[in-house]
């Protein structure tokens, strides 16, 4: 579902790349990262076996900045794509919001096609869901290669719905924006029609944070506004209603309309131009930006998850045991005190 | 999709931070979090903040999601606690009522068995607290997506999805 933070003020949306086994999911994902500027997007998370093949899901946040004082985050899964990863590769579809079906366009996987197609149907069916609710986008990937069916008869197979398609090469980046794009516009048409049955506004702490910058710990971080009570101020219905100039403190005080994902790679600030939105003052990100924020890791085309290490900025302990110092050997031998 | 919806207001949310501020004290435990099952961070406490929290309670709730999927396997509804051991950190994990899931953090400072005690106390409370949020009339939750919103983010993702 749709998730809405009223506190942070955040909009964030599931969207799931199915479709059967190297038709190219991942590869739809590993393009999105590349491209997309690192401030934001976050890292790309593989689950992946030895051989380079799916085993969990692969996901990439994308945080595409403030509107209309909301900030709008996009959770990018994958699913395994190989026929007896089926029991994971459910559990991925679990509050999906949006689904690109990535579709094999070449000839002899037509079969593997419709049977993900139906295997779609079924684990959705089995969350309660119905895939006549959810928005989908097919793609057409592999467009490059020499021996693929026609887009019509791709269409006369596999969309008997009608839905949205693109044609694709995701190695080299045709038609993934595009697919991407259209989900995206899908994903939040379908929640502003369905009002609010299945958002769910949460508390402000979702809000993304920069690895070691352990200068925030004592204070309460200013995005948080729904923390800070000076900047909240409760309607009659007690739900915490945000002004403009509050949300997202050290962002709406900046130039960017981006804010870092954790795990994105520090570099030069890319300054834009502020949208003219209303009610949002002109914002700036140089001073968010320290050289401390590096993290540990870079971002590169395809990261893998990192084993992360006991951090020296990791606090102590919560509570320090104090012992009675004791007094000297020599001191209690002799009596002196 | 799913067609459940839980409205979280300002005030829940501070007494689950109360709360998991205090399990945190007794347990004397690094951090704790509080992830939906669909892998959204609802809140969280404690020293986080060297911590990719996005990507945690997205693999959080995917170790959860699995592990629920191997307790169905095995003829149980869901094991309703998970532990990882490491060799400084560890995590424990427990569920909260229908939807949620507790998770903390903590290292060799304290024991498995304190953050336990801890985790399930605390457990028990929220679920208390989300069984309130869930019973709650819903309200008028028009604000949000709406007006202009698809149209301004369609401009921006122009602006950021560049070949």
């Amino acid at each position: 579902m749709v998730s809405i933070n009223y506190s942070s003020r955040e909009v964030c949306c599931k969207i799931v790349f199915y479709g059967p086994g190297l038709s190219g999911k991942t590869t739809n994902l590993q393009y999105v990262h590349s491209k997309v500027p690192h401030n934001s997007r976050g890292k790309l998370i593989s689950l992946a076996t030895e051989a380079d093949r799916t085993l969990y899901f692969d996901f990439l946040p994308i945080n595409i900045g403030s509107i209309n004082g909301f900030t709008a985050k996009f959770q990018l899964y994958t699913v395994p794509g190989q026929v007896y990863y089926n029991a994971t590769r459910k559990l991925v579809l679990r509050g999906v919001d949006g689904i690109v079906f990535v579709a094999d366009s070449q000839v002899d996987k037509m079969d593997e096609n419709i049977e993900s197609l139906l295997n779609l149907e079924d684990n959705l069916v089995e969350y309660g869901y119905s895939i006549e609710e959810i928005p989908v986008v097919i793609q057409y990937n592999k467009r490059d290669l020499p021996n693929v069916l026609s887009v019509e008869q791709l269409n006369g197979q596999l969309n008997k719905r009608g839905w949205p398609t693109f044609e694709a090469s995701a190695t080299i980046g045709n038609g993934v924006f595009d697919t991407l794009k259209l989900i995206i516009k899908l994903v939040l048409d379908k929640a502003k029609s369905t009002g609010t049955s299945r958002m769910k506004p949460v508390s402000a702490s979702a809000s993304f944070e920069r690895p070691g910058d352990s200068q925030k710990l004592a204070v309460i971080n200013p995005h948080e506004s729904g923390r800070v009570p000076v900047e909240a101020s409760h309607s009659a219905s007690g739900r915490v209603a945000v002004e403009p100039a509050a949300i997202a403190g050290p962002i709406a005080s900046t130039g960017s309309p981006y804010r870092p994902y954790p795990g994105s790679e520090p570099s030069a600030p890319v300054v834009r131009p502020a949208p003219a939105v209303t009610g949002e003052p002109a914002r700036s990100y140089e001073a968010q930006v320290t050289p401390t924020a590096a993290p540990a890791v870079h971002g590169q085309a395809n990261e893998e998850i990192t084993n992360r290490g006991h951090s020296p900025q990791m606090a102590p302990s919560l509570k320090r045991r104090v012992e009675p110092k004791k007094r000297g050997f020599f001191k209690r031998l002799f009596g002196i005190k | 999709m799913s067609g459940d919806t839980l409205v979280i207001y300002e005030e829940e949310i501070t007494r689950i931070d109360a709360l998991l501020t205090r399990m945190l004290k007794g347990a004397e435990a690094k951090c704790a979090l509080l992830v939906d099952k669909d892998g959204h961070l609802i809140t969280r406490q404690g020293f986080t903040h060297s911590l990719d929290t996005t990507a945690l309670a997205a693999l959080l709730a995917g170790a959860f999601a699995s592990t629920k999927e191997i307790a169905r396997l095995v003829g149980e509804p869901e094991f309703s606690v998970l532990f990882h051991q490491g060799k400084k950190d560890h995590i424990h994990m427990s569920i909260v009522g229908e939807r949620s899931i507790l998770v903390v953090i903590f290292d060799d400072r304290t024991t498995i068995g304190m953050v336990r005690l801890y985790a399930k106390e605390t457990s028990q409370e929220l679920a208390k607290i989300f069984e309130q949020i869930l019973s709650k009339p819903e309200s008028e939750n028009k604000a949000g997506i709406s007006g202009d919103f698809a149209a301004l983010a369609n401009d921006r993702l122009d602006d950021i999805f560049q070949d």
